[in-house]
């Protein structure tokens, strides 16, 4: 079963199920040190993107507001630039804290992520398939799964720029050897564990 | 008058040193104080400016009581007491012993520059052609390779830098003085055998060590060696270990059956190396693996040299050592983040800005940035760099950083005449002191000080410029880019170094981040007995608690000496009484350095003698080479005791270094120092006015002039001088400590230890204060070990009386002898004599209405938490949230101060509630998270625990309600900009403490108490448990609010400080002391207003002002004030000045 085929069907539920909390935990451990001395928001690049500052999402796991960091775009913003966690006094590992709640959003399949969780699975798939991205199929792959007639329109402009530049390419994708496939096996039992 | 003969060894020689060392001196016992720099003074040297004045202030430490025992001069220059040695460049290298009777090995850096004979000419410095960065002033200046430690020790003589120097020899041979001797190398005498069968190594290496100023001789073999080792001694040996015939390992052998003492070196090529080992085992020293580089063998040379040095330096015995090593601080160019240190100019320390405010006088007073001496009008300070990162391993706070950068920003402000404006990058603005809360109030309010919550992370420069921009974000996650002339790095402390092989050798512990530890509730005791801890070697403190510690450590290590026999060996004084000379006609003695043949070479001596012998005070003139040397000095001595006069004046260079010779030669004369006066030739300075070397007629006539002139100042002043010996006040060798609890205990114990009577006063049944009800500390030490053990070592006291249920009615007197009313509940009143007060009364938690606290059993305050708990009225499984709130009524007006520790209960209760169970949550609201020092582990961990702490405003606090039993809070969380709304089901509010310090009892006593009803001390950097009025101390929360530790600190303060009066039979006073003619004073008491020592006293039955010369400093302002000149200053009465005067115009 490849990742894509793994996404379930949608979960209307505004609000987080039991095993949000559990892994919040976890989250929350990552970052109790913490001293909200602003370090993280005065360094993160697309802060100024984000609906809450790291600071305050941060603020929120501590007090485990888990309605606010789930409708919060914050860290499905974040960029992975480990400049935060590189700069915190505290030494904490916030980039992994993003992720954490990146998973958690996937794994939930929660839907203010949908775009974003459905887009990070299209890419793999693609990648689980060639061994590298290609475009034209991973926006393929995205445009399925949202289930949008309309998307396509939206990207247009877009795709037409970039293919202007060239930067999309139009070659029939190889298979590829399958060497791939265990490593993706490999990670998906790491990530029963 | 009965002498100790008790020593001490004081180590490190910054604030906290001199005070222990001038404490454990004025109570009579012998100090030695060293220091590895070749200056006194610490980090304070660096320093000009201290809050809360703004201004230094350092001398205030010097010794009130029998002050002509020590210089009465800045002390920022130097220091001198007759009871203390002070060793510079010297290192403590071994301790033996038990407490008591140490034996003690130091050893000083070789001096290439003699201290006695250096006058600071600085002719050396225009001739060293080596220019190295200035650390003194933060490396922004440069200097030469030799060099002023120091620009303002008195003496000062030049020292080298052994590193920069290139031992060119041209300082040599420029110095006048012959005081240089660089090429003459002080280690001539340390002779080296190379022993190696290669020519080209032995040859070579002695080349290498012959360079170095060492004796080297070679041998080819082991027997030509031992052949060589019999005819002469040598002190190393460096041999290889592989040669025919007699191989190193036989040499080596052979070697130390016939000379033990030589010490070995052998050489080895990497495949012997164990034979080496092996040869170890045997004798030898240490091993060189060949082939070496020639800085390696000779760093190991000297290495040797320097213990062997060490070795033939004799111990010396001292009862207890005080370590006052002091702090080092955090380089931030080592750092993870280096926020351009050292790549922008314009980003400085905060120890860097110092120097920058202090050479602001050079630049006519302008502030500006040394890069492109740009005035500074916008300077931006970032606090904790290099303090509370846990990821540099620096989970600690460094105690004075905030105050430091508020103090700079101040003082920064005043030079730019407030057109500077300045920004302070905080995350706790930790105010945790006496009345610093107020100071940053009106930083803040008053001088428009801008503080910014949050923490900066990096530094951009711009090129174009030079200026620094700096992004920060607010509370909101609002992203601002400032620009700024220059970034202060509040850097924070790390420990001394040398700190661990130090520790190591007295075999003390060290917390985890390497400064020393203390004993539980203790701040100055160690695990070694006799081995105590002074100001910021245990972490880096203000100066008033380094000050504190320091006296507490100086109590223990009096105690220590005392209790080993120190002080009970009592030698009385040798010296004769003075001789009476009131009668007779002044004699004066004129003894005149001439500086070597300076003097003589300019005109005859004669010309001058003649002139002053005009003077019919004047008996004899005498001319001396060097009085300044010991054999000058002998020479001087010799004649005055042949000739006997009844005054001496001394004209040489810097009076000052004649202190302690002076009186010495008092003593062994009979003269009362005043008799003796020296006076500055300053013949530096009129040589350095002649135009070339053979002066001309007039000009040596202007000099003769001159001199005579600076000698007639002096004689006018001898002349008219007071023979008579200073007064002395009667001491009533007991005490009175009011308050026993902890605090009281501990300084009641410590005096009557010294086998002095003390009485002790407590209000309440039992004695212990807060102690009875306080379990735990933040580190979990239990209370009750140390009250009960304090509390039986004081009711079985032979010396200590103890009444309970008792209070001071009223008191009368001065140092030396107070009458105090006691009214006993059982006993009835009665009156007690004593000759010092300690005022112990205590403090206890406020008491509040705030918060709806009268409203539900479930509001209770800090205190009530700490009883439920330890009563087990508390059950934290039944409890879902607590709520606590910090600064209850503190930290604003009236009660605008921070009680310092309910920060730490807070931390302490939330940590013991979290173990307890681990689901309570807890919320505590704070404005700054006091967790100064090494409490801030504790922070980490209870934010780790899961506490959730959320800031508030003054302006916006959190409000509690009630409604049905059950309780909410509400606040707004600024780091979210949101309402919260919390359900509590237990509020602890952080009161904070108030004084018992009862106005009529302050009044009794004639102390003064500050505006929120704290003991006011005399001054609270320099004098902290010291009242204005001598013979009253304090200690313990009723001088400012403190934990159990930093209290008992204050009580071994005040003890010590009460010690040295009690030591006294007689205390002496001082030789300048105000006089009063009663026959002309008509009892307006306005010199007693004047009085800024309390020195004076009306006496209703005899209608007269009284002085209480132990009490008068000598500052003359009575003298200024009295409209019928009644009041006088002895040694400056009207005609002795009016001479003086003439004499300089003359």
């Amino acid at each position: 079963m490849n990742p894509l085929e793994k996404l379930e069907s949608e979960q209307k539920s505004e609000t987080a199920p039991a095993l949000v909390i559990d892994s919040l935990a976890s989250i929350r451990d990552m970052v109790s040190a913490c001293i909200q001395c602003g370090t993280c928001t005065g360094s993160c690049p697309n802060a100024f993107a984000m609906d809450l500052t790291p600071r305050q999402l941060w603020y929120n796991v501590l007090r485990g507001e888990k309605e606010t960091i789930f409708h919060s775009k914050t860290f499905s913003l974040c960029s992975v630039c480990y400049y935060c966690t590189l700069r915190c006094p505290r030494g904490l590992p916030l980039t992994e804290a993003m992720s954490a709640l990146k998973q958690i959003a996937a794994k939930e399949n929660l839907a203010p992520y949908k775009k974003s969780t459905r887009f990070y699975k299209s890419f793999l798939e693609s990648v689980y398939r060639h061994g590298r991205v290609r475009e034209m199929e991973l926006m393929t792959l995205y445009f399925i799964s949202m289930k949008n007639p309309f998307l396509p329109l939206q990207f247009a402009p877009l795709g037409i720029k970039l293919m202007g530049k060239g930067k999309i390419s139009f070659e029939i994708p190889s298979k590829g050897n399958g060497a791939l496939k265990a490593i993706f096996r490999k990670v998906e039992e790491l990530e029963q564990n | 008058m009965k002498k100790k003969i008790g020593k001490a060894l004081v180590v490190g020689s910054g604030i906290s040193g001199i005070r222990a060392a001038l404490d454990l001196a004025e109570f009579g016992y012998g100090v030695i104080l060293i220091d590895r720099l070749p200056h006194i003074g610490g980090i304070l040297s660096q320093l000009d400016y201290q809050f809360p004045t703004d201004r230094c202030g350092m001398c205030k430490m010097l010794p009130l009581v029998d002050r002509d025992a020590s210089s009465q001069y800045c002390l920022r220059k130097g220091l001198f007491h007759e009871n203390i040695q002070i060793r510079l460049s010297t290192e403590l290298t071994s301790v033996e012993g038990e407490p008591g009777h140490f034996q003690v090995t130091l050893r000083q850096k070789p001096r290439l520059v003699d201290p006695v004979l250096c006058v600071g000419c600085g002719e050396c410095v225009k001739v060293c052609p080596v220019e190295v960065p200035d650390s003194f002033h933060a490396g922004m200046t440069t200097r030469k390779a030799i060099y002023l430690p120091v620009p303002h020790a008195i003496p000062n003589p030049y020292v080298i830098d052994m590193e920069a120097c290139t031992r060119c020899g041209d300082c040599e041979a420029v110095c006048p003085t012959d005081a240089i001797k660089v090429s003459e190398h002080i280690h001539r005498d340390f002779r080296v055998l190379v022993v190696d069968d290669e020519l080209i190594v032995r040859d070579s290496i002695k080349e290498w060590l012959e360079d170095e100023g060492f004796t080297v001789n070679v041998a080819a073999s082991g027997p030509e060696a031992l052949d060589i080792l019999s005819k002469q001694s040598y002190q190393l040996m460096l041999t290889d270990i592989k040669m025919p015939g007699m191989g190193g390992v036989e040499l080596l052998q052979k070697a130390k059956e016939d000379f033990p003492d030589i010490c070995v070196i052998m050489m080895t090529a990497y495949a012997t190396v164990e034979t080496a080992v092996e040869a170890m085992k045997i004798g030898a020293s240490d091993y060189l693996i060949k082939p070496f580089e020639p800085d390696n063998l000779i760093q190991m040379v000297f290495q040797k040299y320097q213990e062997h040095e060490a070795a033939s330096e004799a111990p010396i015995e001292v009862g207890a050592l005080v370590l006052c090593g002091g702090t080092a601080y955090f380089n931030p160019s080592e750092g993870e983040n280096t926020f351009g240190y050292g790549v922008y100019p314009n980003v400085v320390t905060s120890l860097d800005f110092e120097r920058i405010l202090s050479s602001a006088a050079l630049q006519q007073g302008r502030l500006v940035r040394p890069s492109d001496s740009k005035p500074l009008r916008k300077v931006a300070w970032f606090q904790c760099v290099g303090s509370r990162d846990i990821k540099i391993d620096a989970d600690f706070c460094s105690f004075v950083c905030c105050m430091h950068a508020i103090k700079e920003a101040l003082v920064a402000k005043e030079r730019a005449e407030d057109e500077l404006e300045a920004a302070i990058f905080y995350m706790d603005m930790r105010t945790f002191g006496k009345s610093f809360q107020r100071y940053r109030c009106q930083a803040e309010t008053k001088h428009g000080v801008r503080f910014e919550r949050g923490r900066v992370h990096s530094i951009i420069q711009d090129e174009a410029s030079g200026d620094l921009i700096v992004g920060h974000v607010d509370y909101t996650g609002t992203h601002k880019e400032e620009h700024f002339d220059m970034v202060v790095l509040s850097v924070g402390q790390r420990p001394a170094p040398g700190t661990a092989e130090l520790a190591e050798m007295v075999g003390i512990s060290l917390n985890q981040w390497g400064f020393c530890k203390a004993e539980p509730f203790s701040e100055t005791l160690t695990s070694q007995e006799g081995i105590l801890l002074g100001g910021s070697f245990s972490g880096l403190k203000d100066i008033n608690d380094s000050v504190i510690q320091a006296s507490a450590a100086a109590l223990a290590a009096s105690l220590v000496i005392h209790t080993t026999g120190g002080s009970l060996l009592l030698e009385p004084k040798s010296h004769e009484p003075f001789l009476d000379i009131s009668q007779e006609p002044p004699r004066v003695m004129v003894l005149v350095c001439t500086c070597g043949d300076t003097l003589s070479k300019l005109f005859d001596p004669q010309q001058l003698a003649r002139r002053l012998k005009t003077d019919p005070g004047v008996d004899r003139v005498f001319f001396l080479e060097q009085t300044c040397t010991a054999a000058g000095w002998e020479n001087l001595v010799e004649l005055v005791e042949k000739h006997k006069p009844n005054r001496i004046l001394i004209g040489a260079c810097i009076p000052y270094l004649y202190s302690r010779k002076t009186r010495e030669l008092g003593r062994r004369v009979g003269l009362v120092p005043g008799l003796i006066h020296v006076v500055n030739l300053r013949l530096m300075d009129q040589l350095s006015k002649l135009k070339d070397e053979t002066p001309s007629a007039d000009e040596i006539t202007a000099i003769i002039h001159e001199l005579s002139s600076i000698l007639g100042m002096g004689l006018a002043r001898l002349k008219w001088a007071d023979p008579t010996p200073a007064p002395r006040v009667k001491i009533f060798q007991q005490a009175l400590v009011v308050g026993g609890g902890i605090a009281g205990m501990t300084a009641a114990l410590a005096i009557a230890d010294h086998g002095f009577q003390v009485d002790l006063v407590e209000k309440e049944e039992m004695l212990g204060g807060n102690l009875t009800w306080l379990e735990r500390d933040l580190e979990g030490n239990i209370t009750e070990i140390i009250l009960e053990k304090t509390r039986h070592n004081l009711e079985k006291h032979p010396l200590i009386r103890v009444h309970t249920r008792s209070r001071v009615l009223g008191s009368y007197g001065q140092v030396g002898r107070f009458y105090t009313t006691i009214e006993d509940k059982a006993k009835g009143t009665f009156t007690l004599e004593h000759g010092v007060t300690i005022l112990a009364t205590g403090g206890m938690e406020a008491t509040t209405t705030s918060y709806n606290y009268d409203k539900s059993e479930a509001i209770i305050t800090q205190k009530e938490l700490e009883q439920k708990i330890n009563d087990n009225k508390l059950h934290p499984s039944q409890l879902e949230s607590v709520v606590m709130i910090q600064c209850v009524d503190s930290r604003e007006e009236p009660r605008n101060y921070c009680s310092r520790i309910c920060c730490d209960t807070s931390l302490k209760d939330a940590l013991c509630l979290k173990r307890q169970n681990p689901d309570i949550d807890i919320y505590i609201f704070y404005r700054d998270i006091m967790a100064y020092g090494f409490v801030e582990s504790y922070y980490t961990q209870a934010r780790k625990a899961g506490v959730i702490f959320i800031p508030y405003d003054v302006a916006e606090k959190p409000r509690v309600t009630v409604t049905d039993g059950s309780i909410q809070v509400t606040a707004s969380e600024p780091i979210i900009g949101q309402k919260i709304r919390l359900d509590a089901d237990l509020v602890v509010l952080a009161t904070g403490i108030v004084p018992t310090l009862p106005k009529d009892l302050a009044e009794a006593f004639g102390v003064t108490v500050d505006q929120d009803g704290f003991f006011q001390e005399a001054e609270t950097k320099w004098r902290p448990v010291d009242s204005i009025k001598e013979g009253v101390f304090a200690c313990g929360l009723a001088h400012s609010p403190r934990n159990i530790a930093e209290s008992i600190a204050t009580a071994r303060a005040a003890s010590q400080r009460a010690l040295r009066i009690l030591c006294h039979e007689h205390m002496p006073a001082g030789k300048v002391v105000a006089e009063i003619h009663h026959s002309l004073c008509s009892l307006c008491e306005q010199c007693i207003d004047a009085c800024p020592y309390g020195a004076r006293t009306l006496d209703l039955d005899l209608e007269k002002v009284i002085i209480n010369p132990a009490m008068c400093q000598g500052c003359g302002s009575c003298a200024t004030v009295c409209p019928n000149s009644a009041s006088t200053l002895v040694g400056f009465s009207d005609r002795q000045m009016l001479d003086v005067i003439d004499s300089a115009f003359e």
